[in-house]
């Protein structure tokens, strides 16, 4: 883990308030995992660095993508190429494919594209065949398609049906889940409870499935239990721990509320 | 120029708990120490003070635990921790092995608690001293409801000194309208020093949900926002009491540590900074040198109350 000062080569709005960053950093981009994360000053009026996970990797580059949400990521979105980011990482366990499999199911809500497009590449590039089902409110806060990576077969669902499926993303799930041999998954924590108690009805109760959990953080580095959750192993902190778990060892019930 | 940073934190103790600077970690905001080991050389810091300690293990509040706030953050964890046991078998052989100094901090639910913790780490090596937390806004039963008044106060403070021969710190809570009361009343039930002060009972509403944020709807504010809170505490208490002061609240820098060491503190402890500059101990030390040098002042046990206006 390194605290590193990185300079941003790239600032975009991909969508309406969804920005992609690039930033050049070289002792971060080497040896980084899919599903792993950073965590980010946003300025010096935050007191709490905002975790984000590794969206894209390109040699020395590393992209984030994040939501405008409050003070924090506003900030992030402001900045511009040439500037400096005080960025703190590598964090969290990444994804882990099995060896042997063949055919990988994605499952994206919204902003949970962030870490599943660096899967998703690593994943083609060992020969995997990858299928994203993406979902979004509407067709214009969908990710776009013509950025994701080629040889990527996506499957877009929207809640007010302006693009795909209508309805939610998860509703794909029986239909392309026989063909999958494991699943990742990442999103509101509602879609990944509802993933989990509905596996029998979703058609996933026996496929491997791992998703990336978002979860308020204070240091990163599992000292602060800001973002302690409980699982079937135990007590388990977000930022060290995971934030990749497996689907089943999650206690759903904590997060009613959340 | 020689510099002297070292300050002695517990002068009428018989094992003393000499620091070689004042700079010390905030419980909560520094784990048990290894996890900053690979970041830098933790063993240059004046003393480390662990996670809060309860008799036995404890899984904390339910999530949300934390929200940033202006200038600061709340923070609800509830204890969670690995219980003593487990950080005697665990923890205190690795920081034996150490040069900094750890000290423990502890919680108890009851009175007897308190003074049962402080037994069990008496004589453990790799333990040179005990915080007790008497203000904590963040648990139902212990933590706050002792520090709220002198005479619990110093209850708690008879309980555990007569179970150890370890240095004492009697962490202090602000949430009450006698901070100096308290303050005396620890320093005469044998405490060796006070650390003022832990969080602020606060809270937090998401207007979307019309619900609290944190999952235990209180939590204790820290960070910049309490900082001169904390300085005017102090400075108050320094006055009253003849035992040295830890000051703790919202120090991030190394000028804002001088100053709490203006005010009558002979040490300080970093709690909120390390979390967005994981460096911010370090930091702080290098400046305070820095100032020392600049200004020419051979020890720094010279600054300590310096401002303090006589009365």
């Amino acid at each position: 883990m390194k605290q590193v000062a990185s300079v941003i080569s790239r600032n975009e709005e991909v969508i309406p308030g969804i920005f992609q960053t690039w930033l050049k950093a070289p002792e971060l981009a080497k040896g980084a995992r899919p599903g792993q994360f950073v965590m980010v000053r946003c300025g010096k009026d935050t007191v709490l660095r905002r975790p984000l996970s590794v969206h894209r990797l390109d040699g020395d580059k590393l992209a984030l993508l994040f939501q405008v949400k409050g003070k924090g990521t506003k900030w992030l979105s402001h900045c511009q190429k040439g500037d400096k980011l005080d960025v703190f990482g590598l964090m969290g366990n990444g994804f882990k494919i099995a060896p042997r499999v063949k055919n990988l199911l994605l499952v994206a809500g919204g902003i949970g594209i962030a870490p599943l497009y660096y899967l998703a590449e690593s994943a083609l590039s060992a020969g995997k065949r990858v299928t994203l089902l993406l979902g979004a409110a509407t067709a214009k806060q969908m990710y776009p398609v013509s950025l994701l990576p080629s040889g990527l077969e996506p499957v877009l669902a929207t809640e007010d049906g302006s693009a795909g499926h209508k309805g939610m993303v998860t509703d794909l799930l029986p239909e392309y889940a026989t063909s999958a041999d494991q699943i990742f998954a990442c999103g509101p924590l509602p879609m990944l409870r509802y993933m989990a108690i509905g596996q029998k009805k979703l058609g996933i109760k026996d496929k491997p499935s791992q998703i990336s959990l978002e979860m308020r953080m204070g240091c990163g580095v599992g000292v602060c239990y800001g973002c302690t959750i409980r699982t079937k192993n135990g007590l388990k902190q977000v930022c060290k721990d995971g934030p990749v778990f497996s689907l089943d060892e999650v206690i759903w019930d904590d997060f009613i509320r959340c | 120029m020689a510099i002297n940073l070292k300050v002695q934190l517990a002068p009428k103790n018989k094992r003393g708990l000499l620091l070689t600077n004042p700079v010390m970690t905030a419980s909560g905001t520094f784990g048990y120490g290894m996890e900053y080991e690979h970041l830098f050389d933790i063993q240059k810091l004046g003393a480390i003070v662990c996670k809060g300690t309860t008799f036995e293990p404890r899984e904390g509040n339910p999530q949300p635990r934390i929200v940033e706030t202006a200038s600061g953050m709340l923070n609800s964890i509830g204890w969670q921790n690995i219980g003593v046991e487990a950080l005697i078998r665990e923890k205190a052989p690795v920081w034996a092995k150490w040069q900094v100094p750890v000290i423990v901090n502890i919680a108890g639910k009851t009175v007897e608690e308190y003074g049962q913790l402080a037994a069990r780490l008496d004589g453990v090596p790799g333990i040179s001293g005990i915080e007790v937390n008497i203000s904590c806004p963040n648990v139902k039963a212990g933590g706050v409801e002792f520090g709220a008044d002198a005479r619990s106060a110093a209850k708690v403070t008879a309980v555990v000194r007569k179970a150890t021969a370890l240095p004492v710190i009697m962490k202090l809570t602000p949430t009450t309208s006698d901070i100096v009361g308290i303050a005396k009343a620890v320093a005469e039930a044998g405490a060796d020093v006070v650390c003022l002060i832990n969080t602020l009972k606060g809270m937090a509403i998401d207007v979307k949900t019309r619900r609290p944020v944190l999952g235990n709807v209180f939590g204790g504010l820290s960070g910049p926002a309490i900082k001169p809170v904390a300085l005017a505490m102090v400075y108050q208490v320094a006055d009253a009491v003849d035992i040295p002061i830890i000051g703790c609240g919202g120090i991030a820098t190394a000028t804002d540590a001088l100053e709490f060491i203006m005010a009558g503190a002979t040490a300080v402890e970093i709690g909120t900074a390390n979390f967005w500059n994981p460096r911010a101990t370090l930091d702080i030390l290098e400046g305070i040198e820095k100032f020392l040098r600049k200004e020419k002042i051979k020890d720094i046990r010279k600054l300590i109350g310096i401002a303090r206006l006589k009365s």
